[in-house]
C-alpha cells in the first residue's frame, strides 16, 4: 500500500445494530486506492461490499446504528469517528455516488436540472443560475441526448439509461476526487452497460477520479478496474491487480466464481459449472474460514482458525489455508 | 424449425395495451410467430421492454392477446373457454422471475405445493404428502422443508419451490421468466443444472426468457431474438451466437464484457448507441434502423423479410444475407461472455 493514497482502509470492521439483531456485515477489512485508479470490490449479496462503503459515508438506512472500528483515511481526513455535520461535507462534494437503482436514488418531485444544481450551490458555493448553467455542461459532459429538454424533465420521463447518466452528472457535479458507484450497471441491458462503462472510464480519465466500483459481474471488472477486492461474509479473500487476480486466481472462492461463468466452448445443453452450497448468512463473526463449507480444498485448520491475507510473489493476498501453504499451492491453480 | 409437429405453436401473436395518452396503444408483442417442439429448450432474448415477457404471459392467459393463436397440442387455444380451457392450459406452467414475490408468505411450502395437488382434483392428505416428497427431491430440497414458511429459505430454496410447485400439475411444457436472475452469481449455476435435469428426466419443453446471452446459449439448443415487439432472429443456437446474422444480434453479443482484462483492454467503443426506442410509436420499416449503425434509406421503408440462411437460421434484415457470408469468411471470434 503506498503512502499516498486517496483512500486507504485498514483493519475496519462495521457493526450493525438493529431494532433486533447485531450484525458484523464487516470484518477487519484492509485495501487502498489512489488517485485515478480504479479498485473494484467484488462479491455476492451479503458479503458486506455495499455497508463496507457505505456506512462510513453515514448512508444507512434509518434505524441502524452502524458502529466503526479501525481505521478508513480519505486524503488527509480520518472518516472513522467522524462527526455527522462534518461528514456531509464529503458526501456529494470530494465523494461522489453512484447507486444501483436510479429510479430510487433520485428525487421523483423535482427536475433533473435542478438536482444536479443543488450539488454546485452546496458544494461549490455556486449562486442559482451558475448552477443551472453547470448543469447543463455536465449533461453535456455525461453525453446525454438533448440537454436542454432534459434540465426540465422529471426522473420518471426518463429511461432507465438516460437516469444513469443523471445520477452520474450529479455523482461528477461536485468535482468529486472519489466516486463510489454501487452496481452501477446491474439494472441496465447489456447494450446500455456498455455505454455507461465506457462513460465512466472517459470521465475517470478527464477528472482524475478514483473510482470504487461495487459489483459482482466479472464482465464489468475486467473491463474497468485496475485493482480488485473479492468479499465472502464480510471479509476480503483476495485482493490484487485486475489480472492476476481474474486470469489466475487464488483464493478457491474467487477460482470457482470465475469457473462458474459460461464459456463459449461449453456445448449447449452442458451441465453449469457453479459452487455447491449457498451463501454464507451474515451473523455473528465466525472463528475459522467462512468459505470452509463450500470449499473444494478444506482442511481441519479452515473451522478454527482464520485465515490471514498472505501475499505471494505474484502480488495477489489471498487468505487461505491452503493456498498459501506451498504443498497445495499447485491444486489451488488446477 | 424442428422436424417433429410442434406441441405448442405460437402463430401471428399480437398484445396491445392502452397508452396513457388517449386513444394510443402499445403493442408489446407485434405479429410474432415462434414454437417448441416436444421436450425442446428454447431460449428468448432481448433488452428489458423488448416484449418477451408480455409474450411468456400472453402464451399462459395473464395477458390476453389481440390477435393471433396459441395452438397447443394441435388445439387452438382461444376456441376453449372454462374448464376445457383450464384443463388443457394446464400443461403450460410458468416460472416467475422473483422468487420472493411469487410464494405466499402465509403458506408453508407444503400448503403452497398441495393448492396445486388440489386444482388436479387430488384430495387425500396420504397422497399430498407423498406427492410433496418426490416434487421436493425432484428439485433437489429435503422433505422437511414442507413444514416451512418462505421466509425461511433463501433465494435459491425458493426458485426451487415455484419449481416444485410448477411440477406439481405434471406440465409439457415451462415458460421461465428470468429464473435465475434474482439469484446470486454462484447460486445461479446449481438452479439452471436443475432445469436442465428436470428437461432429461421428465421431457418438459421449455421456453427460456432471459437476458443473459451466455447463459441461454449454454442452456438451449434453439433461440429467438426479439426487438420491439418483434422476433428478428431465430436460429438454432451454437449456429446463431458463432454467426448472428442481424445488425442487433451482433451488438448484443458484443456488448457482453469479456472477464478477460487483456481482451477488455482493447475493446472497441460500443458500436450501437441510445436505447431502446418507446412501442408507442415505433420507427417506421426496421424498428431497429434508429441504432443500426449499417442504416440504409430502405430501412425506413418497408419492414424487412424474414432472409432465410440456413434451413434453421433466419434473420429479419436487408443485408443479413451479407453479414451472415461475411460471418463465414472472417474467422469469428466470440467474446468470452460473463
Amino acid at each position: 500500500m503506498s503512502a499516498n493514497s486517496l483512500l486507504q482502509a485498514k483493519d475496519l470492521s462495521i457493526d450493525l445494530f438493529t431494532a433486533r439483531a447485531a450484525l458484523r456485515p464487516v470484518d477487519r477489512v484492509s485495501y487502498s486506492v489512489d488517485a485515478g485508479e480504479t479498485l473494484a470490490i467484488v462479491g455476492e449479496s451479503g458479503s458486506g461490499k455495499t455497508v463496507l462503503n457505505f456506512a462510513p459515508l453515514g448512508l444507512m438506512p434509518t434505524g441502524v446504528v452502524a458502529d466503526l472500528h479501525g481505521s478508513l483515511r480519505f486524503g488527509g481526513t480520518e472518516l472513522v469517528g467522524l462527526s455527522a455535520k462534518a461528514l456531509r461535507n464529503f458526501r456529494g462534494g470530494q465523494i461522489g455516488t453512484i447507486f444501483q437503482d436510479p429510479m430510487s436514488a433520485l428525487n421523483p418531485a423535482m427536475r433533473i436540472g435542478r438536482q444536479i444544481a443543488e450539488v454546485g450551490e452546496l458544494h461549490l458555493g455556486l449562486t442559482a443560475s451558475q448552477a443551472e448553467n453547470r448543469a447543463l455542461e455536465l449533461l453535456k459532459v455525461v453525453r446525454m441526448s438533448d440537454p436542454e429538454a432534459r434540465l426540465r424533465q422529471y426522473p420518471h420521463e426518463l429511461s432507465g439509461g438516460l437516469r444513469q447518466r443523471a445520477m452520474i452528472a450529479i455523482a461528477i457535479a461536485g468535482e468529486p476526487k472519489l466516486l463510489i458507484a454501487d452496481e452501477p450497471t446491474t439494472a441496465l441491458d447489456v447494450t446500455v452497460q456498455a455505454q455507461i462503462i465506457a462513460l465512466l472510464k472517459d470521465l475517470q480519465r478527464r477528472l482524475h477520479m478514483a473510482i470504487v466500483l461495487i459489483t459482482h459481474d466479472m464482465g464489468v471488472v475486467a473491463s474497468i478496474a485496475s485493482k480488485v477486492a473479492v468479499m465472502y461474509a464480510g471479509r476480503v479473500v483476495e485482493y490484487g491487480g485486475v489480472e492476476q487476480v481474474l486470469l489466475a486466481p487464488r483464493h478457491p472462492y474467487t477460482g470457482g466464481l470465475i469457473a462458474a461463468l459460461p464459456r463459449p466452448e461449453d456445448a449447449p445443453g452442458s451441465l453449469f459449472r457453479g459452487l455447491p452450497g449457498a451463501p454464507p448468512i451474515l451473523g455473528a463473526p465466525q472463528p475459522g474460514c467462512p468459505f470452509a463449507p463450500r470449499c473444494p480444498l478444506v482442511e481441519e485448520i479452515c473451522s478454527e482458525l482464520r485465515p490471514p491475507l498472505v501475499t505471494a510473489s505474484s502480488g495477489t493476498a489471498a487468505a487461505c489455508h491452503v493456498v498459501n501453504d506451498v504443498r497445495y499451492r499447485e491444486v489451488a491453480h488446477a | 424449425m424442428p422436424d417433429v409437429a410442434p406441441l405448442l405453436s405460437i402463430q401471428n401473436l399480437v398484445t396491445r395495451f392502452k397508452s396513457v395518452e388517449r386513444g394510443k396503444w402499445i403493442t408489446a408483442v407485434d405479429d410474432v410467430s415462434i414454437s417448441l417442439a416436444p421436450g425442446e429448450m428454447v431460449g428468448l432474448v432481448g433488452e428489458s421492454g423488448c416484449g418477451k415477457s408480455t409474450l411468456g404471459r400472453s402464451i399462459v392467459g395473464l395477458e390476453k392477446p389481440q390477435s393471433g393463436s396459441v395452438i397447443y397440442d394441435g388445439v387452438d387455444l382461444s376456441t376453449l373457454s372454462g374448464r376445457a380451457l383450464r384443463q388443457k392450459r394446464r400443461a403450460i406452467q410458468y416460472v416467475f422471475q422473483d422468487p420472493y414475490a411469487s410464494l405466499n408468505d402465509r403458506q408453508t411450502i407444503g400448503e403452497t405445493i398441495a393448492e396445486a395437488l388440489i386444482i388436479i382434483g387430488i384430495n387425500d392428505k396420504a397422497e399430498h404428502a407423498r406427492l410433496i416428497h418426490t416434487l421436493l427431491d425432484q428439485v433437489g430440497l429435503p422433505a422437511s422443508l414442507a413444514e416451512r414458511y418462505p421466509r425461511e429459505l433463501s433465494g435459491g430454496q425458493r426458485q426451487r419451490v415455484a419449481i416444485a410447485r410448477s411440477l406439481a400439475v405434471e406440465p409439457r411444457v415451462l415458460i421461465c421468466d428470468e429464473p435465475v436472475s434474482a439469484l446470486d452469481l454462484s447460486i445461479r449455476a446449481q438452479v439452471m443444472n436443475l432445469f436442465l435435469k428436470l428437461h432429461k428426466e421428465l421431457n418438459v419443453a421449455c421456453l427460456f426468457i432471459a437476458h443473459d446471452l451466455a447463459l441461454v446459449r449454454q442452456a438451449t439448443s434453439r433461440t429467438y431474438v426479439m426487438y420491439l415487439g418483434r422476433i428478428i432472429e431465430e436460429g438454432r443456437s451454437d449456429e446463431l451466437y458463432a454467426r448472428p446474422s442481424h445488425p442487433y444480434t451482433q451488438a448484443l453479443l458484443a456488448s457482453i464484457p469479456s472477464a478477460d482484462p487483456r481482451i477488455e483492454a482493447n475493446r472497441p467503443p460500443p458500436s450501437i448507441f441510445g436505447e431502446i426506442p418507446s412501442p408507442t410509436n415505433p420507427p417506421s420499416g426496421c424498428r431497429f434502423r434508429t441504432r443500426c449503425p449499417q442504416a440504409m434509406e430502405i430501412c425506413a421503408a418497408t419492414p424487412p423479410e424474414a432472409v432465410r440462411l440456413t434451413p434453421s437460421h433466419s434473420a429479419r434484415c436487408v443485408i443479413a444475407g451479407d453479414i451472415y457470408q461475411k460471418n463465414k469468411a472472417a474467422d469469428h471470434v466470440e467474446p468470452v461472455p460473463a
